[in-house]
C-alpha cells in the first residue's frame, strides 16, 4: 500500500478565516502551490511544511501526517 | 542577405513582438505581486500546451522536406525555428517572464512550479533521447543529415517538455 502525506490544511485555514491567496502570501508562495498541497497533489518540502504550520499556528505533525 | 540571417532576424522580431504584446496587455492592471504572479501563472498554464502544439506542427514542413534541398525560404524558416527553440529552451530552463520585476519572477517560480518544471525537463530529456534512438534507426533505412537529426531531437524534446509542463500547471490550478 503506497504511503501519502495527508494534511488538514484546508480545515485549519478555514478555521482561521484565511483564503488560499492570503495563506499563500503569508508563506511566500503562489495560490497554486497552496492549492496543490491542500489537494494532496504536491508534497511540500520540509521548509514549506514548517512555514505553513507556523502560518496556521500548528506544529508540522498536527498539520501533516502519513496515511497508509 | 543570407536566408539563415533573415530567418534569425524574423525569429527575433517575432519574439520581441510577442513580448511587447504581453507587456501591453497587462499595462492598465494594477496588481499586487501575489496577484500578478497568480495571473501570469494561470496564463502560462493556458499557453504552454498550445505553444507546444504550434511549435511541433510548424516542424511538419521541415520533416516533409527531409533529404531534399532546402530553398531559401525554408532556410529562413529553419533559422527562425532555431531562435524560437532557444527562447523556449531558456523559458523552460529559467524562470521565464524576463520582462517582469524580480519579486514577481521569484514568486512565479515557487516550490510547486520548480517541481513541475523539473518534471517537464525530465520528460523533455526522455523524449529527446527516444527521438535520438528513432533517428538512429531511421539512418539504417534512409540517409539523415546532422542538421535534420538535431532538428528532430530538439523539436520533440522541447515540445514534450512544454506539453508536460503545461499539463502539470493546469492540474495545479484546477479547483483553486
Amino acid at each position: 500500500m503506497p504511503e501519502r502525506l495527508a494534511n488538514r490544511l484546508k480545515e485549519r485555514r478555514t478555521e482561521l478565516g484565511l483564503t488560499q491567496a492570503e495563506l499563500a502570501e503569508r508563506v511566500g508562495v503562489t495560490r497554486k502551490t497552496v492549492n496543490t498541497v491542500e489537494n494532496g497533489v504536491f508534497t511540500p518540502s520540509a521548509t514549506l511544511a514548517i512555514k505553513l504550520a507556523k502560518a496556521l499556528q500548528l506544529s508540522v505533525e498536527e498539520l501533516f501526517w502519513i496515511e497508509r | 542577405m543570407n536566408a539563415f540571417v533573415i530567418g534569425i532576424l524574423v525569429g527575433l522580431a517575432a519574439v520581441l513582438v510577442v513580448a511587447g504584446i504581453k507587456k501591453w496587455r497587462t499595462r492598465d492592471k494594477p496588481m499586487s505581486v501575489a496577484e500578478k504572479a497568480d495571473y501570469l501563472s494561470k496564463r502560462r498554464a493556458r499557453m504552454l500546451p498550445a505553444l507546444a502544439i504550434i511549435f511541433l506542427s510548424q516542424q511538419a514542413t521541415f520533416i516533409s522536406q527531409m533529404s531534399g534541398e532546402h530553398v531559401s525560404a525554408e532556410k529562413a524558416k529553419i533559422s527562425a525555428w532555431l531562435v524560437l527553440s532557444v527562447v523556449l529552451l531558456f523559458g523552460i530552463a529559467t524562470k521565464g517572464f524576463w520582462l517582469e520585476p524580480k519579486e514577481v519572477r521569484d514568486l512565479i517560480d515557487d516550490e510547486n512550479t520548480q517541481a513541475n518544471r523539473n518534471e517537464a525537463m525530465r520528460w523533455g530529456f526522455l523524449f529527446a533521447m527516444a527521438s535520438a534512438i528513432g533517428v538512429y534507426v531511421l539512418t539504417m533505412i534512409e540517409s539523415v543529415t546532422g542538421r535534420e537529426a538535431v532538428h528532430i531531437v530538439l523539436s520533440f524534446g522541447i515540445a514534450a517538455a512544454l506539453l508536460r509542463w503545461g499539463i502539470l500547471e493546469k492540474r495545479a490550478h484546477a479547483n483553486a
